[in-house]
């Protein structure tokens, strides 16, 4: 019952979503960008918030990815214009290289670790930038892709749009491109994956690697095992993310890949809440939309990054745990206040 | 290489990961820069890092030292936040635009060195360097300052016992630190041109000094400098393209042998 509400309550978030967004000067195809963005900030949640690792260098699988998505329809297989094919073969590409840094990287703790992963994300920005014959460096790939999207005996091309159909304040469907509901499916299916991920035993194992990894590793885990897998599969998310931008903007830039990006991937995580399954989503929405509204505005136009900058810093003073998680670290505290009033001296820690 | 030395410092004694050391460096360039304008180069270097210790100080009891005990990855992420508001602070005033110094007469000239002609001002600035070095090695040697932070380090209870006050010469060595960066960033701007996003710039290189040389360790600054200098001068000599992939290349190959650094101490790996 709990799952089909989980289900139900999100797929019906995730619809609303770009008509939400309309009345606050939001509009449909920033609702898909976030989304697409969100998908990495959910992947970079499951190294911070669960294995608690800090990487700095989550742009590399980002841009990769990117890169290797429109390389696909563009240079290495032109000759069958397929979007599951691009995801397909960016996801793989990314996984085998998050693999092989992750077996590299996560032997080392804290700001070794972080600088770590940040060195390799600056050799494959250097190596993007220079390696012009192929990824055209400071330019950037622009691709004229006609790849849709099969399904079953037909395909879609997700660049159309939905009917017209009038909604009043909250716009109109026809601005609503069948983008947005692929990109919708494919976070809802994430998210579905990272739940399920973090309530099995190997969530519970990261995390008890993440608060005593000399204890864990005593009870018979081993510790690096679940660190690479956590950090590959963060890679293939973040990977998935960045080929579904470089297929729906059609373009990338070597900046994809830059110690900015991986920033903002942190930013995102933090201010929307790690260790929540939703909060690295919530974070991504809330910075992307305020860019958007922020920066349009003739005023305070120039001042969104300070902007972003304090409300970052604010989070991380005020609300250790994120705008989300400090909600679920109030209703965990009345929860336990209950159970130590219920049962004084069973519910002592 | 003169960036990184107050990075390191401030890891070595007090164990704090700063990534706002690049904000510290660019608020140097610019009250020098206004300083240099309004009244000379010589008084924008003295002025710059006193307004950025000062600046440091402030920043200490605001805001870091409520991160002196957490995590590493909590430091680094406020002090990535700091770094954030900063620059954007910084663009605010002065714009994105790039700026340079106006340099007096005598900075502009070049020196016949015999073998080789050079400017004046980067034989200056290189000696400045040198006594720099010089002189912060004593203080942290010779003064109970250092000898404070450094022993807090170990046993921290133990020297309030003894009545050494950690927090204020902790204090004192995270502004001292700072200082080293805002003279840098004001005497380093004439060579560079300045503008708010060269703190970022600056900062991720004097990473890779830092590492390896070894996070924390003095000496393996100051010649991590001038390795990482080295090569990145021969590479764009035999491979320009790879410049700047090689220094990368050569901090991810330390940290992955000898995470301490070629000249730190094994100790703090787990940080």
């Amino acid at each position: 019952m709990k799952q089909v509400g989980f289900y139900g309550l999100t797929a019906l978030g995730l619809v609303l979503f770009p008509f939400a967004i309309h009345p606050i000067g939001g509009y449909p195809g920033l609702a898909t960008q976030i989304l697409i963005v969100g998908i990495a900030a959910i992947g970079f949640n499951l190294l911070l918030g669960y294995a608690g690792l800090l990487s700095y260098g989550q742009a590399m699988f980002y841009g990769v990815g990117s890169y290797v998505a429109l390389l696909t329809v563009q240079r290495f297989f032109p000759q069958w214009p397929s979007i599951w094919l691009s995801l397909l073969v960016a996801i793989a590409f990314v996984s085998v290289m998050a693999l092989i840094i992750g077996l590299l990287t996560v032997r080392l703790y804290g700001i070794y670790f972080a600088l770590l992963t940040l060195a390799f994300a600056q050799m494959f920005y250097f190596i993007v930038f220079q390696w012009k014959s192929l990824t055209r460096g400071d330019d950037g790939l622009q691709v004229v892709t006609n790849a849709t999207l099969q399904l079953g005996f037909t395909s879609v091309d997700l660049t159309r749009t939905f009917p017209d159909f009038d909604l009043g304040p909250f716009g109109n469907l026809h601005d609503v491109h069948y983008w947005y509901a692929f990109a919708a499916i494919i976070t809802l299916v994430v998210l579905a994956f990272m739940r399920a991920l973090i309530r099995s035993q190997f969530g519970e194992i990261l995390a008890a690697i993440r608060e005593n990894e000399e204890r864990s590793t005593f009870v018979g885990f081993d510790p690096l095992r679940y660190k690479v897998a956590a950090f590959t599969i963060a890679g293939m998310l973040t990977g998935l993310s960045g080929g579904l931008k470089g297929l729906y903007e059609a373009s990338t830039g070597v900046d994809t890949l830059s110690i900015d990006m991986s920033g903002s991937f942190v930013i995102f995580a933090v201010v929307g809440g790690i260790k929540t399954l939703f909060g690295p989503l919530v974070g991504t929405g809330l910075i992307m939309y305020l860019q958007n509204v922020v920066s349009g505005n003739p005023v305070f136009g120039n001042g969104w990054r300070l902007i972003e900058g304090l409300i970052f810093v604010a989070v991380i003073v005020f609300l250790p745990g994120g705008l989300l998680g400090s909600f679920k670290k109030k209703r965990a505290h009345a929860a336990l206040a209950n159970a130590v009033r219920v049962s004084p001296v069973e519910g002592r820690p | 290489m003169a960036i990184a030395l107050g990075l390191t410092i401030v890891f070595g004694m007090l164990r704090l990961v700063n990534f706002a050391h690049g904000a510290f460096y660019i608020i140097g360039a610019y009250v020098g820069l206004v300083v240099t304008e309004h009244v000379g180069l010589l008084a924008g270097i003295i002025a710059a890092p006193v307004a950025v210790a000062l600046f440091a100080i402030a920043l200490d009891f605001a805001l870091l030292r409520r991160f002196y005990d957490k995590e590493p990855t909590a430091q680094i992420l406020v002090t990535f936040g700091v770094a954030i508001v900063v620059e954007e602070t910084l663009r605010l005033i002065f714009t994105g635009t790039t700026r340079t110094y106006v340099v007096p007469a005598w900075v502009q000239g070049s020196l016949n060195l015999g073998f080789t002609q050079y400017p004046t001002y980067r034989i200056a600035f290189g000696l400045g360097v040198i006594v720099l070095v010089i002189a912060v090695w004593l203080f942290i040697q010779r003064t109970d300052y250092g000898l404070i932070v450094r022993a807090g380090i170990r046993d921290r209870t133990m020297v309030q016992l003894l009545g050494g006050n950690v927090r204020q010469a902790s204090t004192v060595i995270f502004a001292l630190g700072a200082a080293l960066a805002g003279l840098v960033g004001a005497a380093a701007s004439p060579i560079y041109s300045i503008d708010p996003g060269k703190g970022f710039e600056f900062l991720v290189p004097s990473f890779v000094v830092v590492v390896i040389g070894g996070l924390g360790s003095f000496w393996g600054a100051v010649l991590g400098g001038l390795l990482v200098g080295e090569l990145q001068s021969l590479t764009t000599l035999f491979l320009p393209a790879a410049s700047d992939l090689v220094i990368y290349v050569a901090m991810a190959l330390v940290l992955l042998v000898k995470p301490s650094g070629l000249f730190g101490e094994s100790e703090v790996i787990r940080g």
